[in-house]
């Protein structure tokens, strides 16, 4: 389902390289983003204080801010690796009202399921996150606004997109670590298609696959400026993810106000070469998404990468050490 | 029945209805409208819920899904579900004629040439036109089921051939779309040479659309379907299910929901359920 090569899309391709050509001279000018990696070896009582670890080392303020939880809610199964882990989404939440925002929300509109939380309760957040129902948004159903896209990578002018999500203070992009059947990996990028919303465009949200995966993932990173990445890499997804998959320890949590930054990083966790996947591409250079680009906090890449399987199609994209 | 109350006060005061609180949807106020047939309507509930409806009815003769959206999408067939006579005749038959102009991106002759060109095959699931979720978009299980449900209630009203020709493309589109465990998922039944795991709520759907037809297909539905049932955790999902089985003769023993009704939808569901227990379907027709 890619699109035709229009004269539109050549001008907004090019305009995409020019940004991201910027983007990669501004970074390069900018002090190298921080990345953290810290151990995290199960969802047990330990998992609060690590989650509390992993946002101190970024120093961030969100006293009186309005923050969003956005975690990756998908199917019914809570044995599986598919969704972001109740406890974990519960341990961050925990973990930003220490911090003092004015208001914790979680948010998700899931892109195959319509209702929502009777997927939430089945996936444990109604049973791990006390008064679930009170401060969760049903992202699929919520007040829009049409958004012009500014990135200019898809062929979308505009998305309606959820009030909850715009209006926050910042959007928590809380991801599961999985490979995934289209665009080889999904991450904190690739989360945010959960934001658009199934109430207007339906469920598949299938207008961003006509528009094309990689360049609305693109669109939307830049639709939303005010963004922090915290990974749930303690069990990810290898194989036919980001559903089918098979569950695959990594004992990792991942954290960094760069998404993209982070993003690469825990490619690299999987054995996946960023440079590899086509959104990290068109959202950034060659030399940001480099490993030396990166400033790693905690522990080092190397120490904690496992080498995910691959679907045959992506076996081109293993990290060559 | 208990559940029209919350549903009754519920009510926004512009006359629509949400799926739990906000603003006014037009899915919500379809199915709080068609629970009201189902019990005694509310008279100046119902009227004020007709006449939101009315008003957001947008010059192409389609539906948004709530004010906020300027484009008309696969909620026109909710309100085709109506009887033509409470939403209005003009505005019905406009409904229907929205409805027959659209079709999945991928069964139109441009799509399918252009994969041709590529290589790829062109399959049985791409040769029969369903109906999307938004315009210019693939056709889905879901849109494609609704859409065949309001359009047989249409062709009772009017017998044109294209309504009847698209009815049956839309049922041989659900056919071609069943996963491999006999049920249906969103509409993606293999990808990448895996096949997909069906879902309660669109095995439900699509069984209820797929009334009245002989398909061999069929007893491997209504087995996933009765599996599905027993494992069911969400009231949206039973509720179809029970509706798609009775369709095929085969009506669940009890007429209870395995979780809690979550809004406006799911409780006006559950009343259309319990009115088709009763041998009343609103969704196969218009009873008195």
């Amino acid at each position: 389902m890619s699109r035709t090569l229009d004269r539109r899309s050549l001008v907004t391709g090019s305009v995409a390289a020019l940004a991201a050509a910027g983007c990669s001279v501004r970074r390069s000018a900018a002090p190298p983003p921080a990345v953290s990696i810290l151990r995290a070896p199960e969802y047990g009582p330990g998992l609060y204080a690590e989650v509390r670890r992993v946002l101190e080392m970024h120093r961030l303020n969100v006293r009186g801010k309005r923050v969003v939880l956005k975690p990756n809610l998908v199917e019914f199964e809570p044995q599986s690796a598919i969704n972001t882990h109740p406890m974990f989404v519960h341990a961050t939440l925990e973990a930003f009202r220490a911090m003092g925002a004015a208001e914790v929300r979680i948010a998700e509109g899931p892109g195959h399921r319509r209702n929502t939380l009777d997927l939430a309760d089945a996936a444990g957040y109604f049973q791990a996150i006390p008064n679930f129902e009170d401060i969760f948004t049903d992202l699929n159903l919520d007040e829009v606004s049409l958004t012009r896209l500014r990135g200019g990578y898809s062929r979308l002018d505009s998305l309606y997109l959820p009030n909850t999500a715009l209006r926050c203070d910042l959007l928590v992009s809380l991801p599961k670590l999985k490979t995934h059947h289209w665009t080889g990996a999904t991450l904190s990028m690739k989360n945010l298609f959960g934001l658009v919303p199934g109430g207007v465009y339906g469920w598949p949200k299938n207008v961003l696959h006509w528009a094309g995966i990689h360049e609305c993932i693109a669109d939307l990173h830049v639709a939303f400026p005010r963004q922090f990445a915290l990974v749930d890499g303690i069990v990810g997804m290898e194989g036919n993810g980001p559903i089918q998959g098979t569950p695959r320890r990594a004992g990792v949590l991942v954290a960094g106000r760069d998404v993209v930054a982070v993003d690469a990083t825990c490619c690299r966790i999987m054995g996946i070469d960023p440079l590899k996947i086509g959104y990290l591409r068109l959202v950034a250079g060659e030399d940001t998404l480099a490993e030396s680009h990166i400033q790693q906090i905690g522990e080092p890449v190397a120490g904690v990468t496992h080498s995910f399987e691959l679907l045959p199609q992506f076996r081109a994209f293993r990290l060559r050490s | 029945m208990e559940l029209i109350s919350p549903i009754l006060s519920s009510q926004n005061p512009d006359g629509g209805w949400p799926y739990i609180r906000g603003s006014s949807w037009t899915e919500p106020t379809v199915y709080a409208l068609l629970a009201q047939l189902a019990v005694q309507p509310d008279g100046a509930s119902f009227e004020r819920g007709l006449n939101w409806l009315r008003r957001q009815q947008r010059p192409d003769g389609g539906w948004a899904p709530q004010p906020a959206v300027a484009q008309s999408t696969w909620v026109t067939s909710l309100v085709a579900l109506l009887p033509a006579d409470k939403i209005g005749a003009v505005g019905h038959d406009a409904a229907v004629a929205w409805l027959l102009r659209q079709t999945g991106e991928e069964s139109g002759w441009v799509y399918r040439l252009r994969q041709r060109l590529l290589g790829y095959s062109v399959g049985e699931e791409l040769s029969h036109s369903g109906w999307p979720w938004f315009p210019g978009t693939a056709a889905w299980v879901t849109p494609t089921s609704l859409a065949v449900l309001a359009l047989e209630k249409a062709v009772r009203r009017n017998r044109q051939p294209l309504l009847t020709e698209r009815i049956a493309q839309g049922k041989e589109f659900l056919l071609a779309r069943q996963c491999a465990d006999g049920g249906w998922n969103h509409g993606s039944s293999r990808a990448l040479g895996y096949d997909g795991n069906s879902y309660p709520e669109t095995t439900g759907v699509a069984l209820l659309a797929l009334h009245g037809s002989r398909s061999p297909k069929l007893g491997k539905a209504l087995a996933a379907a009765e599996r599905h049932w027993r494992d069911c955790r969400s009231a949206e999902a039973a509720g179809w299910l029970f509706l798609g089985l009775q369709a095929h003769a085969r009506q669940p023993q009890t007429v209870v929901a395995p979780s809690p009704y979550r809004g406006v939808r799911d409780s006006s569901l559950w009343i259309l359920v319990q009115a088709a227990a009763q041998g009343r379907n609103f969704f196969l027709g218009d009873p008195a």
